[in-house]
């Protein structure tokens, strides 16, 4: 079922917006470009703002964005991007900061989606936010109190002087015993740190601290690379979806300086986007196979994913990071042979995975295990902005192929798998039908392919041009926010959809067994990695006893290159 | 397609069997076989010594810089490949303007010697006819040589003397020169 939104009813919403803004603050501006909708309000009326469109015109928080915008205006800025998934738009809120104290009133108790944002701007860009309680997030806490490392002032290549102490995380509560859950191994891959607290086998309560593995991509790509060398690193976010972030930043580029792509490029685009999310789902359901001590189906999914990833190859000339992508199309074109042979390979992957799905799926005993655990109720799935699939299985339907189309998605008929449990199950059957859809969606592609270049002949980018791009990842939805400069992005940001679906793992994890906690995890498909170990303390004797519990399978094999 | 929950069937699983026995080893004998890679697989690239010209144009579009342009002692300079940084992305080969490199399938780059890492292209440079400056290299004013109607005499000075030449020549014509 695929929902096409009237242009006149598209017009109708703006013209709401327009309303509700200029009652809100007659001041205000309102701008519409593409599907993105600018507004600049006071700093005053954000919080009324956010309220309206959060909660009365029910749009999803993507997430903030603060910016050094001192050389061009002389304040600060921070963008509150909100999607109107419904009617296909963007609505970026813009309020100005002080040049000497950037303070901004948090919209966190309206907005919970927006917790995390506002502390990443707090940290890197040193914003003060009113009316909420402040911690630090990304950096870690021996990094000096005054320094901001995404300031322009700051150079990249600069290193404070930092000694080192370590953060005391595993205190325990009064009622029950510490579990922590991850590596601060500095050989890992991504470590991330989950604390639950258990009375018994029941988990009481989530502390979550991540970050450690903050790279400062963005200010790598502010600082030191061109506009088309960026491609390439924003492809190295992610070891899996890494694909969906290289068009995203393309697109926000192409966005920002209204660059017209060639249709080949984006359908070629399109079928390499699904490749990639048939090769992460299977590998997602292979690790969830492994999780349930089912290796039989952890191993035949893992063998069906390598027809894709041979598929891959063929198309791109890389099995991951594919780096055929540029702003403007792509590098890489399909010919008759390769388009054949993606087709023979999707044949073979159809028959085998729907074959081995039945098999997997009447196991009893993963019916059992997935079943009911790790439940996501959908009020606490909209509060906090939940996307992709995880969305997805609590009752939200929201696809950003679907609702904002980009590349050559319009081109293809499609469902959005929604299921309203929230529970493993549902995660693992929406993925299991995604698998489906992205197979139908690759073939009516390649079937409708036009003709013509794969990359757009001038290439020009004005400066200081604002584009916001979402791709449909795998995970979710990535956003990639660009302001353009003098050869490179003036600001870029990105968003991960990991980002916005950690936090509800707090909810999923409490009052579960500590027994579930190891796939109700996994289940939002996070993007880290490796074993993960879990110490069990008990708050009065110390170390009690180590578990391997082996998160990720094989050690180091969850990047599946 | 309907998204009708797959049932569960009462021994199902029992299929896993005949599934491994209808597919049997698919572990390859890797390194004792060919490995699996495609012909369109991006690998090690090649620079070609005699077709270089050392522009750099490479050296701007590599994303990691593993292309570099190095100084190589009096009048002379290289572009330096090392293959630990490089992510095999071959825009190099894209934007080469004389086809000086070639990607390769090769991907079995593991050494210990560091030195094996190391390619280095070395061109020797033009000395400016007016200032002695070094400022291009040979390779490079062949190039423009062969494509444009430049004197041999106007292509060996350096882009400043250049200018200063342009500059004196108009001042000369509209009255004003002098040294």
């Amino acid at each position: 079922m695929k929902i096409h939104v009237e242009k006149n009813k598209v017009e109708e919403r703006v013209n709401e917006y327009i309303k509700v803004v200029r009652s809100i603050d007659n001041r205000s501006e309102v701008v519409l470009k593409d599907d993105t909708l600018f507004i600049t309000v006071s700093r005053e009326k954000l919080r009324d703002l956010a309220k309206v469109i959060y909660w009365d015109m029910d749009c999803f928080h993507r997430t903030c964005v603060g910016v050094d915008e001192r050389s061009l205006n002389g304040y600060f800025a921070l963008y509150h991007i909100f999607g109107d998934d419904r009617y296909g738009l963007n609505v970026v809120v813009k309020v100005y900061g002080d040049s000497k104290e950037p303070v901004f009133p948090s919209i966190v108790d309206i907005v919970p989606a927006a917790d995390w944002c506002e502390m990443e701007a707090r940290d890197l860009l040193g914003f003060k936010f009113l009316g909420r309680k402040e911690y630090r997030l990304i950096l870690p806490p021996s990094w000096p109190n005054n320094v901001y490392p995404l300031r322009k002032d700051y150079p990249y290549n600069q290193r404070p002087k930092i000694i080192a102490t370590s953060e005391k995380l595993s205190g325990g509560s009064e009622t029950g015993v510490a579990v922590p859950i991850g590596p601060y191994h500095p050989a890992l891959h991504e470590p991330e740190y989950f604390e639950l607290f258990v009375e018994g086998e029941r988990v009481v309560d989530v502390r979550y601290r991540g970050f450690h593995v903050h790279r400062g991509i963005e200010k790598l790509g502010e600082t030191r690379m061109t506009y088309q060398q960026v491609n390439f690193l924003a492809e190295r976010i992610c070891g899996i979806c890494g694909f969906e972030h290289s068009v995203c930043y393309s697109q926000a580029v192409e966005k920002a300086a209204g660059i017209h792509v060639p249709e080949r490029a984006k359908f070629i685009r399109s079928i390499v986007l699904e490749l990639e999310r048939i090769h992460s789902h299977l590998l997602w359901i292979g690790v969830a196979c492994h999780l349930l001590g089912y290796d039989t189906g952890f191993m035949h999914t893992w063998r069906i994913r390598e027809h894709i990833m041979i598929a891959t190859e063929m198309l791109t000339g890389s099995r991951k990071t594919y780096g055929i992508n540029l702003i403007g199309g792509v590098r890489r074109d399909i010919n008759e042979e390769k388009k054949q042979r993606v087709l023979d390979i999707l044949k073979i992957v159809e028959r085998e995975f729907t074959e081995l799905v039945e098999t997997i799926t009447s196991v009893p005993q993963i019916k059992m295990r997935l079943k009911g655990t790790g439940v996501l109720p959908k009020e606490d799935a909209r509060k906090l902005s939940v996307v992709g699939p995880v969305a997805r299985a609590s009752g939200i339907d929201r696809d950003i192929r679907r609702d904002l189309p980009y590349a050559a998605y319009s081109y293809a008929s499609f469902n959005v798998p929604v299921y309203d449990d929230g529970d493993n199950l549902s995660r693992f059957l929406v993925r299991v039908d995604e698998i489906y859809e992205s197979i139908s969606i690759t073939r009516q592609l390649l079937d409708q392919i036009p003709k013509g270049p794969i990359m757009a002949e001038e290439i020009e980018i004005p400066e200081y041009r604002i584009g916001v791009s979402v791709v449909e990842a795998p995970r979710g939805e990535d956003v990639h926010f660009v302001i353009t400069g003098h050869g490179k992005p003036y600001r870029w940001r990105v968003r991960a959809p990991t980002y916005n679906n950690i936090p509800a793992l707090k909810v999923m994890l409490k009052d579960a067994p500590l027994a579930d906690a190891p796939l109700t995890i996994a289940s939002i498909d996070p993007c880290f990695s490796c074993t993960d170990r879990v110490v069990v303390i008990d708050v009065n004797s110390g170390v009690k006893n180590k578990i391997n519990l082996n998160v990720y399978g094989l050690e180091g094999c969850y990047y599946g290159f | 397609m309907d998204f009708k929950r797959t049932r569960i069937k009462r021994l199902g699983f029992v299929k896993a069997l005949s599934i491994a026995g209808r597919v049997g080893r698919v572990t390859r004998k890797y390194p004792f076989e060919e490995p699996l890679v495609t012909p369109d697989f991006r690998g090690k690239i090649e620079i070609s010594e005699d077709k270089c010209i050392g522009c750099g144009a490479c050296v701007n579009a590599c994303p990691p810089n593993a292309l570099e342009k190095i100084s190589y002692g009096k009048g002379l300079y290289a572009i330096k490949y090392f293959i630990g940084r490089c992510i095999y992305c071959w825009r190099c080969i894209d934007v080469c303007p004389v086809n000086a490199i070639t990607g390769s399938r090769e991907f079995e780059l593991a050494t210990n010697d560091l030195g094996d890492l190391y390619e280095l292209v070395v061109h020797d440079m033009v000395k400016c006819s007016i200032c002695g400056e070094y400022f291009i290299s040979t390779g490079q004013r062949n190039y423009v040589l062969a494509r444009s109607p430049l004197t041999e005499k106007y292509v060996n000075i350096d882009p400043n003397c250049r200018k200063d030449m342009f500059l004196q020549n108009i001042l000369k014509r509209f009255g004003g020169g002098h040294d």
